[in-house]
């Protein structure tokens, strides 16, 4: 889907069911969520959903308006990149073979990423950072040989 | 004191006002039943879940109360799909009760477990599964205010059986509200106000839309002040029909695919819409990119999703729509309009003779006889179909909350046991549903009810032989190629009324005194099965994707 990249963090209540009414909001209006994080605020009372989500101009309004619908959710807010901090974890698995491993270590010393597994040819590399360091470290490692990846999704305050 | 989860359950019923349940028990509604034994809020045995929800809906429609309806699991449960989506759509404040399996069952399949939550989930402002009998009375309260306020609408409660059968203390009971909402998106905004103010003074051609929201908002006295004082002209969706009663001659009856044509033309030449507690649907606004091209639009609403949902508004407004009128009426100015008033007379006139009986031919007649036989403190209920057109078109609203349809789902078989909600709620007014074959045959069982109960309501059932509506479709735009919509005439529905219980009687619609005199003094229920020709349609209608402007009114060559 084009449009542009929105960040939404919504605060809801820490029950069970919470999540399928929150998701049901996209899917019923057809957007498709990019990424999705939810974890227990400092209040355990309260959870944080932060969610991405491609989508044009007046994406925010109509999620917003029914998002507040719900019983469940406190508070929805867009986080504009300008005035929020965005991470975003990334385990990337790659097989490595004699030639690879300098630009790999190149690669782990250039982006500061780190080695958390590591097995005679195979080894996991950890990345933090906003959506531009991860988008450049795998297209980086892409040509090496990425076997596997998995990414927390975006969280931002 | 020691009381069950059933006992407290109907305590705070009681407490919210209910009388009246609708339902159908299954084991795992048991413990309620049998509470409602010793309790006095009254049961009526439904002889379908889908009854029952309908039944409701009516009730509330008619008295504005919340309308409570009860059904079991699994089955039963879903049988109430319908009702719940249909008063969802058309915002009536409803409670459905869902019995449940024990909360020990939950998630395994057990006999009759459905996540009826999650099926709901779309079709109820919210839903509560109730975990513990501590929480019932905190969860019930909860869900009536849910459902009463702001838009109202469905609010489900799951109670699983063990939930219904414990025992717990007064003391034990805990208040489980959840955390509260930064805002409800309301705030107050005069500017907003001001500006609508302005328009409106500003104006040429003003019209008021008029939604279902100024009725479920109890606004109709102050839009009727508004109309009056502004000499504003005025037209309404179908939910609206009905709220603002004046003798002015500013009410251009309803807009829409169905509606009335010179409502249709005159919101087409506006250049001022105050439109209040209405979405815009599709059946209002027909091709919507060509609705009202010339108009500011202000819209007036207390659902913030409403606004600019169909339709791009100029001046937006959230907020209470009585709230909002009684502010609005000291900025607006009289304005003398003479050019546009003047063209709307002679719009209504013209159109008024073209069509007699408001396009709805022997029907129309015939509906316009029986409101007149009828006293006027009588409430109309349609079903769906050309007997909902004919009827909402013909039948003059003259009380309050006095027509009842199923405008925003467009339920076949809502009729009947909506009519017994009606009916129960307001015992002091006659109840006339009107139904074609097709809805009729849909809740059919509800006969047996009012059998049961005696509950005194008139049904006409217009039987044409067809699913009219489909069969006018399928006449106009498909050429008349008919498929699948033919019910026949075998059926002889005045001796199936009568092995009901029920008296009834079979006369044709061009003579039908005798029948409508015979309906009107008897005391207890009566069925007038009344025989039209399958051709009697409604016009003009508006083709599938044109726009309001396009009425046709007839056969296309
Ligand atoms: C439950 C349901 N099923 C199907 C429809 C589609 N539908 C709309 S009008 C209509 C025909 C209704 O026929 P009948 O009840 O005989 O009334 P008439 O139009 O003849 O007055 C149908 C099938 C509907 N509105 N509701």
């Amino acid at each position: 889907m084009n449009g542009e990249k929105h960040i939404i963090s919504i605060l809801v209540s820490n029950k069970p069911g919470v999540l399928s009414r929150v998701s049901g909001v996209f899917g019923r209006l057809g957007y498709n969520i990019k990424s999705l994080c939810v974890a227990e605020t400092a209040d355990p009372e309260i959870s944080r959903i932060t969610l991405v989500s491609r989508a044009n101009f007046d994406f925010t309004e109509k999620t917003k308006k029914q998002l507040d619908k719900l019983v469940d959710v406190i508070e929805v807010t867009e986080l504009m990149s300008s005035e929020s901090i965005e991470r975003e974890l990334v385990l990337i698995g790659i097989n490595m073979d004699e030639e690879q491993k300098p630009e790999i270590t190149r690669a782990i010393d250039m982006f500061g990423c780190s080695i958390i597994f590591m097995k005679s040819n195979y080894c996991i590399l950890e990345v933090v950072g906003d959506k531009d360091k991860t988008e450049t470290v795998i297209n980086y490692l892409k040509p090496l040989g990425i076997k596997e990846i998995n990414r927390t999704g975006i969280i931002a305050l | 004191m020691e009381k069950t989860g059933a006992e407290i359950l109907l305590q705070t019923l009681e407490e919210e006002g209910v009388e009246i349940i609708f339902g159908y028990p299954g084991a795992n509604t048991l413990p309620v039943n049998d509470g409602l034994l010793t309790n006095p809020i009254r049961h009526y045995l439904m002889r379908h879940e889908q009854a029952a929800a309908h039944a409701a809906d009516g009730y509330a429609r008619v008295t504005g109360k919340v309308g409570v309806c009860l059904s079991t699991s699994g089955p039963g449960a879903t049988n109430l799909v319908t009702g719940i989506a249909t008063a969802f759509m058309d915002s009536t404040p409803l409670i459905a009760l869902t019995g449940q399996v024990p909360t020990s069952f939950l998630g395994s399949d057990a006999f009759q477990e459905t996540d009826v939550i999650g099926i709901t989930m779309p079709i109820t402002k919210h839903s509560f599964l109730v975990r513990n009998e501590k929480d019932m009375r905190s969860t019930i309260k909860q869900a009536f205010e849910l459902a009463k306020s702001g838009r109202p609408g469905p609010v489900l409660v799951d109670l699983p059986k063990d939930v219904l059968a414990a025992k717990c203390r007064d003391r034990e009971e805990r208040d489980i509200r959840p955390p509260m909402k930064q805002n409800n998106g309301i705030k107050k905004d005069h500017e907003q106000l001001e500006k609508i103010a302005m328009a409106l003074n500003r104006a040429e051609r003003p019209v008021i839309i008029i939604g279902g929201g100024v009725k479920l908002g109890n606004a109709c006295i102050e839009m009727t002040e508004l109309v009056e004082k502004g000499q504003i002209p005025f037209v309404s969706t179908m939910m609206g029909i009905g709220s603002v009663h004046t003798s002015n001659g500013y009410n251009l009856g309803f807009i829409g695919t169905h509606g009335f044509e010179a409502a249709n033309r005159i919101t087409h030449q506006s250049d001022f819409i105050l439109a209040a507690g209405t979405r815009f649907s599709d059946r209002s606004t027909s091709d919507v990119d060509e609705f009202a091209p010339l108009a500011t639009i202000a819209q007036i609403d207390i659902d913030p999703t409403s606004i600019g949902k169909n339709i791009k508004t100029d001046i937006p407004l959230i907020g209470e729509i009585r709230e909002i009128l009684t502010n609005l009426l000291p900025l607006v100015k009289k304005k003398s309009r003479t050019a546009w008033l003047n063209r709307i007379h002679t719009e209504k006139q013209n159109l008024e003779r073209e069509i007699p009986f408001n396009g709805c031919g022997q029907p129309g007649r015939f509906i316009g006889m029986v409101q007149e036989a009828m006293p006027e403190a009588t409430t109309a209920v349609t079903d769906v179909g050309l007997n909902q057109i004919w009827t909402v078109r013909s039948w003059k609203t003259r009380i309050p909350r006095g027509l009842v349809t199923s405008g925003g789902l467009g339920t076949m078989g809502f009729s009947l046991p909506a009519a017994i909600g009606a009916k129960t709620g307001t015992p002091d007014r006659e109840v006339v549903a009107f139904a074609g074959d097709g809805g009729f045959y849909m809740n059919i069982q509800e006969l047996a009810t009012i059998n049961y109960y005696k509950i005194p309501v008139k049904i006409v059932v217009f039987n044409n032989g067809h699913l009219g509506m489909l069969r006018q479709m399928q006449d106009l735009f498909y050429g008349s190629r008919f498929s699948n919509i033919e019910l026949g005439n075998g059926v002889d529905m005045v001796a199936v009324a009568r092995g009901f219980g029920i008296s009834a009687d079979r006369i044709s619609v061009e003579k039908p005194e005798a029948g409508i005199e015979q309906m009107s003094k008897t005391d207890g229920p009566y069925l007038l099965e009344v025989m039209v020709d399958p051709e009697d349609y409604v016009f003009p209608i508006i083709p599938p994707g044109r726009s309001n402007m396009e009425m046709i009114y007839g056969k296309p060559e």
